[in-house]
């Protein structure tokens, strides 16, 4: 009883520090994956928290389970639309990057750390793949907007890469285990298995749990539930057959976060949570793992590991992967960088520890170390990474309230509601005037405790009103142009960022050149705009991209299906 | 070259009623082709017009600043007016326009037409002079709020 107690103390008052914590972290900028394990690592057998805790083999259950979970958390909120200009680059970055990755750092270990050469390659394996949880964490916070063919590419890297990482290590574990001193090409095989099997059935998966989600009548709360069992059972059958379970999670999510789905923001806002419970658990429980003062004694290798791995393995083994698909040098350079180690790493060096091999004890310290390094270093500096290589572009807004009404048949139909702000567009303008994309209607206007409207065309908006309408999913970002104020800081103004005029994607290069008088390249004499930027950026132009002509500028500011259908011009360059 | 010598009181109108984009722009037309003997008002519509169908001159919060280029001009003219009741312009935010500023520039463009038109944008972004021009009086007063609106 007394000991129950106690660790039901210990845990939540841990939980509750952990989520306190993530404030603390937000105002100094650092990652908040850091503080988590800091945290963990405080509470072990070298901080005041004083608690022995070595058990390997739970820790890699929970670690498996909370980074399941994670990825079908990032499948959920990663938009299909990404994968137009992201999905290659990443599918490259995820296999030919990490195994360059971890060739480069492997050799580099084994010589630094005097290893036989199989143990030197299981450590590259090992930090090979970036981590979800951190990439996602770092780009999505503090309203951080990146270009899309950067961000989508992070994000789809991460979710996709680190079934090669797990593959690589599994196989070199295996080797070493049976006593074997070379590479064999039963890995290659496994490998065709692992990414065959988990793409097939997180695909066939995920369908059938979008049918039995949309299908199914169950309390409310139980939806959120179905989703997260069903991709758990997936995981779990897709590994026992050979497969890649985060793979098939990962796909199933990106499904489910895609479709018309029945309580759908419902089952994203308990996936929000339970991603973080997770991160928050994973994190504390491999801190508490590791023994601080062992760090110590492998320390200045575990640093050139590092060091290595960020500056040399990452920056090459990305600029390799990416060479086909023509990224600017800045791209390159931000994709290199946000190369985040966070808890797949640790995971994996529980494997050699499992599997009671040599060297596990020294493996696992430098990868722990190196994952370390990689968060303060790199995790502290992608936002001011972003902003020098001038990748970020002015942020979407994002509504107040949403409700998803799951009317049958019209899932996309959803209850929006702002309140508004003595400057949001809206205020101050009758409510007849008030232009509302197609598919939005306003339902009601709510003034102090009055239900006004929405059948007073007469009145007008007035700040602190709350205005409510039914929207079709499309229309939202258009309904938030209307009622939300945005504030961003005056250098992604979007007059200073796209400039001063808007063009279609359809008008004739020519025939602008011929307003402005500037002259244009002989091959672009018959393009359109859209035509020049699509052969200009590699068939993927994005929001954000840029050509200039003789001191003009044409900045991408919208695209529908990959053609760009509108474009800013900037005249004047008061910033560059 | 200063805004302020581009624009004379005669160019400045106020409480326009156009119905559309369309007749807004004829208005505009129509101010600036009193102004220069060798240019007719069809001239520069058409100018102005074929602007437009590249893209929206419309910068958004309820302003426009339609321009055009034209052979036969010699020198660069302005007019402005304001709208009595705001016309659907295809702007960026969607929102209707009732504050015009027409710019006609010469055929030998230089870099100070596109610093000009630079400017008229800086200048109509900023929401003090908006609030102000639409809340001036009569033409003379538009007139002397653009002429003395400092960055």
């Amino acid at each position: 009883m007394d000991f129950t107690n106690q660790v039901i103390l210990i845990f939540s008052l841990l939980l509750m520090a952990s989520v306190l914590a993530s404030l603390f972290s937000a105002r100094l900028g650092m990652p908040v994956l850091l503080v988590f394990l800091v945290l963990g690592m405080l509470m072990g057998e070298d901080g005041p928290g004083g608690i022995e805790f070595e058990d390997v083999q739970s820790a890699h259950l929970l670690g498996s389970l909370a980074l399941a979970v994670i990825l079908f958390d990032g499948g959920l909120r990663t938009d299909a639309g990404s994968f137009r200009v992201g999905l290659k680059p990443a599918l490259s970055l995820a296999i030919i990057g990490v195994a360059f990755t971890a060739a480069i750092t492997g050799v580099a270990a084994t010589w630094l750390l005097n290893l036989p050469w199989l143990f030197g390659l299981l450590i590259g394996a090992i930090v090979g793949s970036t981590d979800a949880a951190a990439v996602f964490s770092v780009l999505h916070s503090r309203g951080l907007e990146l270009k899309q063919r950067v961000g989508a590419t992070l994000e789809i890297e991460s979710g996709s890469n680190d079934p090669m990482a797990i593959f690589l290590t599994i196989g070199l574990v295996e080797l070493l285990a049976a006593g074997k001193s070379e590479l064999d090409w039963t890995m290659l095989s496994s490998f065709a298995q692992q990414f065959g099997l988990g793409g097939i059935l997180g695909v066939a998966g995920g369908f059938v749990l979008l049918w039995l989600l949309n299908r199914l009548r169950l309390a409310a709360g139980l939806y959120p539930l179905l989703a997260m069992s069903g991709g758990m059972v997936l995981f779990g059958v897709t590994s026992s057959l050979g497969g890649s379970g985060f793979l098939a999670i990962y796909l199933a999510g990106l499904i489910l976060g895609n479709r018309p789905l029945q309580a759908a923001r419902n089952i994203r806002r308990f996936h929000d949570g339970i991603a973080w419970l997770s991160q928050i658990s994973m994190f504390l429980v491999l801190g508490l793992l590791v023994t601080p003062s062992e760090l110590v004694t492998t320390a200045p290798q575990a640093m050139a590991v590092a060091l290595v791995l960020i500056f040399l393995a990452r920056p090459v083994a990305v600029t390799l992967s990416l060479l086909p698909f023509g990224f600017a040098w800045r791209e390159q350079l931000f994709v290199g960088w946000v190369g985040l180690r966070g808890a797949v790493p640790i995971i994996l060096a529980l494997f050699p520890l499992l599997a009671g091999l040599e060297y596990a004890d020294t493996i696992f310290n430098i990868a722990f170390f190196v994952v370390l390094v990689s968060l303060i270093v790199q995790g502290w500096t992608v936002a001011p990474a972003a902003r020098w290589l001038g990748l970020e572009i002015p942020p979407r807004t994002a509504s107040w309230q949403r409700v998803d009404l799951d009317i049958p048949g019209a899932f996309e139909y959803e209850l929006v509601g702002y309140r508004l702000e003595a400057d949001s567009p809206a205020t101050g303008r009758l409510i007849g005037a008030l232009a509302l994309p197609d598919r939005s209607r306003l339902v009601a206007l709510i003034r102090g405790e009055q239900l006004l409207g929405p059948e007073v065309p007469e009145v007008k908006f007035e700040k602190d009103d709350h205005v409510y309408l039914l929207a079709a999913a499309q229309a939202i970002e258009a309904l938030d142009r209307i009622f939300i104020t945005v504030r961003t800081p005056e250098r992604l103004k979007a007059q200073q960022f796209f400039g001063e005029f808007v063009l279609n994607g359809d008008a004739k290069l020519a025939d602008v050149a011929g307003f402005y008088g500037f002259p244009i390249p002989d091959e672009a004499v018959d393009a359109s705009i859209a035509d020049y930027f699509r052969r200009r950026f590699h068939n993927q132009p994005v929001i954000g991209d840029r050509i200039r002509v003789s001191g003009v500028e044409m900045v991408v500011r919208d695209i529908k299906e990959g053609v760009v259908v509108q474009v800013g011009l900037r005249l004047a360059q008061k910033t560059d | 070259m200063e805004l302020a010598d581009l624009l004379s009181p005669s160019r400045v109108s106020t409480g326009l009623p156009a119905a559309s984009k369309k007749r807004a722009l004829e208005e505009l037309s129509g101010l600036m082709a009193a102004e220069d003997p060798a240019l007719t008002q069809k001239d520069i519509f058409d100018s102005l017009l074929s602007r437009e169908r590249l893209g929206s001159t419309g910068l958004g919060h309820g302003v426009a600043i339609p321009h055009g280029r034209l052979k036969k001009s010699q020198r660069v003219l302005a007019a402005f007016v304001r709208l009595e009741n705001a016309v659907d312009y295809d702007a960026v935010d969607h929102e209707p326009v009732d504050l015009m500023f027409a710019l006609l520039v010469p055929e030998e463009s230089t870099d100070e037409h596109l610093q000009l038109l630079s400017q008229l944008a800086q200048m109509f972004s900023d929401p003090e002079l908006l609030d102000r021009l639409r809340s001036a009086g009569d033409s003379d007063s538009l007139y002397r709020l653009i002429k003395n609106w400092q960055p």
